[in-house]
């Protein structure tokens, strides 16, 4: 399936899909955030999509907006495209379900996000930091992120 | 002995029977540490694919100045090249490496990054602004990443250093650290240039000048 096929393929799955307005190169779509696992549930298992393996998992923090975008990268072996799956959530309050049932690499994935963004992953079997101390304090690539060891360039 | 003969006449002399007469100690020593310096593998990121592994290929051989048996464990190397960033979390690691090295240790710091932070000094939550807040470096040779020609120059302003500076009589000295920049108009031909002439020249010792150069200060030799 080529971009625009399986973006209208995707949205037909279910109502509360939609196209992500921003131009993506590939296909891309927003879903809500308690409706993630079944929707990606339904994304790996029905034959017409088949998205077996999560590329990655990425956050992008849009301080303006006050919100987190949890971008999760899916790919097919079957029919070799791939779909991008954005969640928006609030910073205030950043939750989201956990994948790590259907994929199992999310794990890692999810804990590097909770490392350096801070968002609570709920039903994560093991929610540690991955790549920081263990005593870290605070989520360093949030963008608001200050400490007495970063140097700001001089004017 | 027959190299140590050759090439430091006038520090080690043959006798009859066989045996050698050892004259000054550090000569010798500085020659063998100069000429087998053993790396430590030690690269963090994008450096050490120039430092580590183009310049241990055969393309650019870093076998030719004797410093090509790269070592995975701090025991058995005496240089560190860093190839690379240097976070917070590996500067404990680091320390440790480096401090489990055997004296003589030198260092190289190649690169931004581990000079000073390169791109990374602004802004950043973790990354070590250079390498010298954690060890004592020797020779600094700038780049992002360095060509292997500006290693090869740093490693032979080391192997000039060890030669020249040290001696063993002062153990543990430290001498300041020199940075290995290449100067400005000079291109990569001219060092390649300036290397093969270096390699000749250390194949071909001028006997003549080498006893000159290491003969006993008049009047303490009674014989003449």
């Amino acid at each position: 399936m080529d971009r625009e096929t399986l973006q209208a393929a995707v949205c037909q799955l279910d109502s509360s899909i939609r196209p992500l307005e921003e131009n993506a190169d590939r296909a891309a779509v927003v879903v809500e955030a308690a409706a993630l696992p079944a929707i990606l549930r339904r994304l790996r298992d029905e034959p017409e999509f088949s998205f077996a393996q999560l590329l990655d998992h990425v956050a992008v923090d849009w301080i303006d907006r006050g919100q987190f975008e949890l971008v999760y990268h899916l790919y097919s072996f079957k029919h070799k495209h791939f779909l991008f799956v954005s969640v928006f959530v609030p910073r205030e309050d950043p939750r989201v379900p956990t994948v790590c049932r259907l994929y199992p690499v999310a794990e890692w994935q999810e804990r590097e996000v909770y490392d350096l963004f801070g968002v609570l992953y709920e039903d994560h079997p093991d929610l540690r930091r991955l790549f920081l101390e263990d005593d870290w304090i605070g989520f360093p690539l949030r963008k608001d992120y200050q400490d007495d060891f970063m140097l700001d360039r001089p004017r | 002995m027959g190299i140590v003969t050759d090439k430091l006449p006038g520090a080690l002399e043959k006798v009859p029977g066989g045996n050698v007469l050892v004259t000054r100690f550090d000569e010798i020593i500085n020659w063998a540490r100069a000429n087998s310096l053993w790396p430590l593998t030690f690269g963090t990121s994008c450096c050490a694919i120039e430092m580590l592994m183009a310049t241990g290929g055969p393309r650019h051989d870093m076998a030719r100045f004797g410093a090509e048996v790269a070592r995975p464990s701090p025991r058995q190397a005496d240089l560190l090249i860093l190839a690379g960033t240097i976070v917070k979390r590996m500067a404990p690691r680091l320390r440790t490496l480096y401090e489990q090295m055997a004296e003589p240790r030198y260092v190289i710091a190649t690169g931004a990054c581990t000079i000073s932070g390169g791109p990374f000094i602004y802004h950043s939550y973790t990354t070590v602004r250079g390498a010298d807040e954690i060890i004592p470096v020797d020779v600094y040779v700038p780049g992002c990443p360095p060509r292997p020609e500006q290693l090869f120059h740093g490693l032979l302003t080391l192997q000039k250093m060890i030669k020249e500076g040290e001696t063993i009589r002062e153990p543990g000295v430290r001498r300041k650290p020199v940075i290995s920049a290449l100067p400005e108009g000079v291109t990569m031909e001219d060092i390649q240039g300036e290397m093969k002439e270096l390699l000749v020249k250390e194949n071909v010792v001028d006997v003549h000048q080498a006893v000159d150069k290491l003969k006993w200060p008049s009047g303490t030799n009674d014989g003449s």
